[in-house]
């Protein structure tokens, strides 16, 4: 199979480039068509995969196409209008026209074979430069000017002649036109990766080596040795290399070394193909002369490999892939083999250092550098998980790769461990971690099943595999091949017997401990031991992740708040941030797993302040009404998109987050029902609200939101029954686990914020209120009232107390009358007024307060601690506000602060105690980080469940305020 | 009550000759089989130089005379080891022992080492030697002679690695001789090192606040003024932040002490928060219980988890200190501990109640009626309640202390006209020397 894919690889026919053409041209149709992304982005996956486009767009497509070739034909027009008068100067600028405009067209085309046209043009401008030449007459009356162009004419076509001497070569041997043939194939619609596979008419490939051979004959002319050889080699599909069958050794380490060379020179120069290149130095492997040599070879095939995808937006050719894997491992292999051969591309190794053998003493360096390898092996990947259709089975079997990829991972790691260098250890440990962390058990069993499965099935499934790229015994055959141990007859890539021979010596097979847990302990611990910053806190948001998986809430919040992530992360590459993200929801919906509502609440409302979830987690990209995208813009977002098997489902993520806010506003809402300055918790779920209640008809629940909104007017009424049978009718609840546990806390959870809601809500109509009533109002128990009420009562949410004989509520009716309310928001206004006075009068005379005034402002100040109920609320609402906007963030951030720092975990085990000032001096360091959202999705998180105020938990008895900043004392006295 | 221990958690984080006590009250309480805790003590000494001490024991718990090679030889060469030091510490011994030489020090230790070095040959090398010294001192249990060695020795030492050990070296002798005032003075001087000083890594610093906190408790719970100090030092914000990374068990001893000190009831919310916090990575009955008092408000099970606290307590070595008082032996810490636990249940019961039964209240406090009468009346009377007994139900009512809204608009205008004044005369009062200065300026 390799070698039919090299074949096809390497052929000149035009066959293949005529198709990349069209695909390209498609893509390129679509766009202009549709003018709309998301058309774009469907045919952009859709290049990878299937390809039966109706007609209609074949015929755009053409006219696309054939518009570049327009613009050149025009060039080469003006060429010959310019030859006519023997006009030097515009011919010259002609050329260089038509040199960009190649670019072009080969940039459409992708393709490395250059347009018939353009060689025309060539043969033509060289021909009519020796007629020129030829003619001194005519020189010597050329003006001055023509001359000079004339000759720099003449160095150009020299020099850009040598490029295409072998098509031009070809042309004149038969200048029949081929555009015909350009065309002749467009009804093959397979995609690049299954044409691979396909085989072809054996007339055309033999064509194609013979010109081929030509080629490397017009290369190598001169070189009697090596020209020869390369013939041979050439031809080898038909009969291989008389003279290195006959006698291998005849090939010495410097006809190698030399042709190494050659090839990598080449490596970058337009024309040379870049899959030819790879088949050239496969070959070198096998005749290789020392294990240097061939790690070296091996070195070059890998970045040749590399090489033939030059796009960074679409990814490698799975088999391509699958084979440079094969190399590294063998790469591996020669390394554990002989351990005194080193790899690093510190410093440049001497001219011969290959040559020295195997039994050579000493260590020998080869230019290299695997973890590189790794990561690009990692990124094609993800790239090529990024781009097929994840509804297809391709993409279910390139997720099968992924055994594959930790195998190597593993056996670099290995490597890299056992050369002491633990850096690289830790960033190819991270590599493994990201493969894992977003794996629940049960997805991780999956893999570790197939990884076995792999481990033993035999060779017999390898024929049935060999189409389809199972990546499973794949590796062990084209092992053999490479080393060409026991070369398969069947196949028709006949090499000569490899002179090193490779063992298999690193393991093919990744081997999995149990538990997920334990594999991310091993590697998440060595990267807190010896990766750098950034790998570090990856490891980290990795970790939390994962905990977070596993329902360890308690665990990923410590780790969370310790490893103060949340304070540089928006210093952090977009990936980093991306991935901080992730770990934010998915902590969000662990803490909703374990009925932590306010925590939960706190972990989403961030994600989905902006409305830019999907952006926000690369999940696809959203559409932004007011500013558009450039096309740059898009392109990195689309690279930096999520495979779909990595994504959190959002309807989840945002039925967790409504339902979050859901059973925190309705209370909420009704407590402060007619405070016009109300305390809002969550902004987004309030404008929903207010939309869904504009409407003037409501139809039945449709989406999440809907579904949510229904449920919180039934809840607003007191209706739990009908609240919970709406949520509970949500599609998103089927992707949990333990649903019904889920269901059940929320069945609870709804109960008490309903009988919550009510209290608010009725209290002030009811002189006494009976516990039995309630309890069978809301189905719970009676300890449960009993505590919840005197929660409130505690909180002074619920001006009521308790009559312990009669087993009942009784009410004070305190709440204050319209006047009343009026007149205390009077007050409060008046003394703001005098505050900012008295500030006022501070900051002209330079703080120069003397006693009295100063200490009366003190004493206000703990008047306001002092002072109880509704009244002290508003006091500090209003001080909030009267500090305009930017006392706003203040606001939360010394809340944050607060929660952060008693919370502590003072970087304790996180080397880095930035925490050393206390919490309180935090009001004014998290001042200037809530505008970034990435920052603020933390800010709320910590362990705030006091500090956010929620009314459930407000402090029993505000701590006095201290000598804090004003507005943390203000705000922690907020709910009283 | 063995599950409650917390001797397994704290012992790591003490100096092996402090762990003694802890064993000795444990072997006292007979919560384990005496034969492991002789072992564990065995094994303790082991490391030391107590060796008489670990035949005694291991003749004790193996009732033989015999006593294995290894300690006789481990004896021979303790007393050989401490020959050798003494010898080499000898003549700077000899100088502090003289007082009149002694005199000669002054308070700078540049002085004091050049004068040593010159007049009595007393170099590093005899310094060094004394830190030894005073360190086998130690080992081999002679605390009170190692503490005044260390004490000398950090006079005159100027590495201040070594003085800090010497420190913590002093500290742990102080609390082995049970002297807690100066202990107390040790401690203090050790905080001060530990939170200034720049140490390599914050773990470090870190681990030293966990020995810190944990060698602290001797002091705290048998020194006089102790209950203050310890709220004092483990509230503070990072000694805190250390509890909640390092040592969750502390929050039992947090717990005891804010729950027993009358005057810091403040404390007790941010503890509540702490407490829940944590809660899922330490609980026993004593914060289970402030978790039903003041987060659950589960009055029932508060009262369940009291009695429990009272066995805790009992069987702690720090809570559970007994004092003979006659011909009584009685553990003072656990009686304060349940007149206040009570004190508390009934004040939270009473802030959300307006109309309480007394039998009811008599059953929750574990009181008869009329104990229970009493004791309302005695806190009536105290004005720390506001309520009246309406005998005749055999209720207690609450007074109702609503302010009206009256009252707090008053209240929060009051002082705003006396504010406004203050303003106006500072303004004008401003304003009089620029007028004064320009007029001046014109003239």
């Amino acid at each position: 199979m390799a070698s039919r894919f090299w074949t096809q690889g390497d052929s000149e026919s035009e066959e293949e480039e005529s198709e990349i053409e069209e695909e390209e041209n498609e893509v390129e149709a679509g766009d202009r068509d549709g003018g709309d992304t998301a058309a774009r982005s469907k045919y952009l996956s859709k290049t990878a995969s299937d390809s039966d486009e109706s007609d209609d767009q074949r015929r755009v497509v053409r006219s696309a196409k054939d518009k570049r070739f327009e613009e050149m034909s025009l060039t080469v027009d003006q060429i010959k209008n310019a030859m006519k008068i023997n006009d030097w100067v515009s011919l010259q600028e002609s050329f260089d026209k038509l040199n960009k405009q190649l670019e072009k067209v080969i940039r459409v085309t992708e393709s490395v074979q250059v347009p018939r046209l353009y060689i025309k043009a060539l043969v033509m401008l060289e021909e009519f430069l020796a007629q020129a030449l030829a003619n001194k007459e005519a020189k010597k009356k050329m003006s001055s000017s023509n001359a000079k162009a004339q000759n720099t004419m003449k160095q150009k076509l020299k020099k850009n002649n040598k490029l295409y001497e072998v098509d031009i070569e070809r042309y004149r041997a038969s200048p029949v036109s081929e555009d015909d043939v350009d065309k002749s194939d467009e009804d093959d619609d397979e995609d690049e990766d299954s044409e691979v596979d396909v085989e072809e008419d054996p007339a055309k490939l033999a064509a194609s080596y013979n010109t081929e051979s030509d080629e490397d004959e017009d290369e190598e002319e001169g070189q009697d040795e090596e020209g020869g050889w390369e013939k041979k080699k050439s031809k080898r599909d038909k009969l291989m290399d008389k003279q290195f069958m006959r006698d291998p050794s005849e090939i010495t380490w410097e006809m190698v070394d030399k042709k190494l060379k050659e090839i990598i020179a080449a490596r970058g120069r337009k024309g040379t193909g870049r899959v030819e290149q790879v088949e050239q130095l496969t070959y070198l492997t096998r005749v290789a002369k020392t294990p240097a040599q061939k790690l070296e070879v091996l070195v070059n095939v890998v970045s040749a490999q590399f090489d033939v995808n030059p796009s960074l937006s679409t990814h490698m050719p799975i088999p391509v892939w699958k084979k440079c894997v094969q190399n590294i491992l063998v790469m591996l292999d020669i390394l554990a083999q002989y351990p005194n051969i080193v790899i690093d591309d510190s410093v440049e190794p001497d001219e011969n250092e290959t040559q020295k053998g195997a039994d050579h003493e000493g260590t020998i360096r080869v230019w290299g550098n695997i973890l590189a390898f790794l990561e690009r092996i990692d990124n094609e990947l993800f790239k090529s998980l990024q781009c097929i259709d994840p509804h297809t089975k391709e993409y279910v079997e390139r997720l099968q790769d992924e055994p594959l990829f930790m195998a190597l991972a593993q056996n670099v790691q290995d490597y890299v461990e056992r050369m002491q260098d633990m850096k690289a250890a830790a960033k190819v440990a991270l590599k493994r971690v990201e493969l894992i962390y977003y794996k629940p058990q049960e997805v991780y069993e999956a893999m570790r099943k197939l990884a076995e499965m792999q481990t033993m099935t035999d060779a017999a499934a390898f024929e049935a595999d060999l189409n389809g790229g199972e990546n499973g015994d794949m590796e062990d055959d084209y092992d053999s091949k490479a080393a060409n141990v026991e070369p398969k007859p069947s196949e028709d890539f006949r090499g000569p017997p490899a002179f090193i021979v490779t063992p298999e010596i690193v393991p093919r097979r990744p081997t999995f401990p149990e538990h997920s847990r334990t594999l991310m302990d091993i590697l998440v611990s060595l990267i807190y031991k010896h990766g750098d910053e950034r790998t570090k806190a990856r490891a980290m948001l990795c970790d939390i992740y994962h905990f977070a998986l596993l329902d360890d809430f308690s665990v990923a919040r410590d780790l969370l708040l310790m490893s103060h992530l949340q304070d540089g992360v928006q210093h952090m590459d977009i990936s980093t941030q991306i991935l901080f993200n992730r770990a934010m929801a998915q902590l969000g919906l662990c803490a909703f797993r374990a009925s932590l509502i306010s925590e939960a609440h706190g972990c989403l409302s961030e994600l989905y302040a902006g409305g830019r979830v999907k952006e926000l987690l690369a999940q696809g990209v959203s559409q932004s009404r007011y500013h558009e995208k450039t096309p740059e813009q898009e392109k990195l977002e689309r690279r930096r998109q999520m495979p779909y098997h990595m994504h959190i489902n959002l309807e989840l993520l945002e039925a967790v987050h409504l339902i979050c806010a859901m059973l925190l506003e309705v209370p909420n809402m009704a407590a402060n029902g007619h405070d016009v300055r109300r305390k809002v918790i969550s902004k987004p779920f309030r404008r929903i609200l207010e939309i869904n209640e504009k409407q003037t008809f409501t139809g039945p629940p449709e989406n999440v939101r809907d579904h949510v909104m229904a449920a919180t007017r039934a809840l607003s009424k007191g209706d739990w029954e009908k609240a919970y049978k709406v949520i509970e009718s949500l599609d998103a609840w089927k992707l949990l686990r333990e649903r019904d546990n889920v269901l059940d806390m929320l069945k609870l959870k709804i109960r008490e914020e309903a009988l919550r809601t009510y209290l608010f809500t009725y209290s002030s109509c009811y002189g006494s209120l009976s516990l039995d009533q309630l309890t069978t109002m809301f189905e719970l128990s009676e300890s449960q009232v009993h505590s919840m009420v005197s929660k409130m009562m505690i909180a002074e949410e619920l001006h009521a107390s308790w009559d312990q004989p009669t087993r009942c509520i009784v009410t004070h009716n305190v709440e204050p009358t319209r006047l009343q309310a009026l007149a205390v928001q009077f007050a409060e206004k008046l003394s703001v007024l005098i505050d900012s006075n008295e500030r006022a009068f501070d900051a002209r005379t330079g703080g120069g307060l003397d006693g009295p005034l100063a200490t009366r402002r003190r004493d206000t100040q703990d008047y306001a601690g002092a002072a109880s109920g509704r009244w002290q609320n508003d006091f500090s609402n209003a001080q909030g506000r009267q500090g305009g906007f930017s006392a706003r963030p203040n606001y939360t951030g010394a809340r944050n602060a607060g929660g952060q720092a008693r919370t502590g975990a003072s970087g304790a085990t996180f080397p880095k105690d930035r925490f050393g000032q206390g919490g309180r001096a935090g009001a004014a360091y998290s001042s200037g980080y809530q505008s970034t959202r990435y920052q603020d999705a933390y800010s709320s998180v910590g362990r705030t469940p006091y500090q956010t105020g929620s009314a459930s938990s407000a402090g029993v008895r505000s701590t006095q305020p201290d000598g804090a900043a004003r507005m943390v004392s203000l705000t922690r006295s907020g709910r009283f | 009550m063995a599950q409650y221990d917390l001797t397994s958690k704290i012992a790591p984080q003490l100096d092996r000759h402090l762990v003694f006590p802890l064993l000795e009250f444990l072997q006292e309480k007979q919560l384990y089989p005496d034969d492991q805790i002789l072992k564990s003590k065995i094994e303790l000494l082991s490391k030391t130089n107590m060796v008489d001490y670990a035949m005694d024991i291991h003749k004790s718990l193996y009732r033989t005379e015999e006593v294995p090679q290894e300690m006789t030889d481990r004896r021979v060469e303790v007393v050989a080891r401490l020959k050798s030091l003494e010898e080499m510490a000898a003549p700077l011994i000899f100088f502090l022992q003289n007082p009149s030489l002694v005199q000669e020090l002054r308070s700078d230790k540049q002085y004091n080492l050049q004068m040593l070095n010159d007049r009595h040959q007393i170099g590093p090398d005899q310094i060094e030697a004394l830190y030894q010294y005073a360190k086998f001192q130690f080992e081999c249990g002679n605390y009170s002679g190692a503490a005044d060695y260390l004490y000398q020795y950090r006079a005159l030492c100027t590495n201040s690695d070594r003085s800090l050990s010497a420190l913590w070296g002093k500290l742990a002798a102080e609390i082995l001789m049970q002297n807690w005032d100066v202990a107390l003075e040790e401690l203090n001087r050790l905080k001060e090192i530990i939170d200034s000083k720049n140490f390599a890594s914050p773990l470090n610093q870190l681990q030293s606040r966990t020995w810190l906190m944990h060698w602290s408790l001797f002091i705290f719970f048998n020194h006089e003024n102790g209950r203050n100090g310890i709220i004092d030092l483990f509230f503070q914000e990072r000694y805190l932040n250390a509890i909640q990374t390092n040592g969750h068990h502390l929050l039992r001893y947090v717990a005891t002490a804010v729950i027993v000190n009358k005057r810091r009831r403040n404390m007790i919310k941010e503890l509540v928060k702490v407490i829940q916090q944590e809660q899922y990575a330490y609980k026993d009955p004593i914060t289970e219980f402030m978790e039903c008092l003041y987060i659950n408000y589960d009055f029932e099970g508060a009262q369940k988890k009291l009695i429990e606290c009272e066995e805790v307590i009992l069987n702690d070595p720090f809570l559970g200190k007994q004092v003979q008082e006659g011909n009584f032996v009685t553990v003072p810490l656990r009686d304060e501990f349940m007149e206040n636990a009570r004190l508390f249940i009934f004040e939270t019961y009473c802030r959300i109640h307006q109309c309480i039964d007394i039998r009811m209240l008599a059953d929750k406090l574990n009181m008869s009626y009329e104990e229970a009468e009493r004791w309302i009346v005695n806190l009536v009377k105290n004005a720390k309640l506001d309520a009246k007994i309406d005998s005749t139900s055999g209720t207690v009512v609450m007074g109702t202390n609503h302010t009206s809204m009256y009252e707090q608009i008053i209240e929060n205008t009051k002082q705003l006209s006396m504010r406004t004044y203050v303003l106006a005369n500072n303004v004008a009062s401003a304003a009089v020397p620029t007028a004064q200065a320009a007029s001046s300026m014109r003239v």
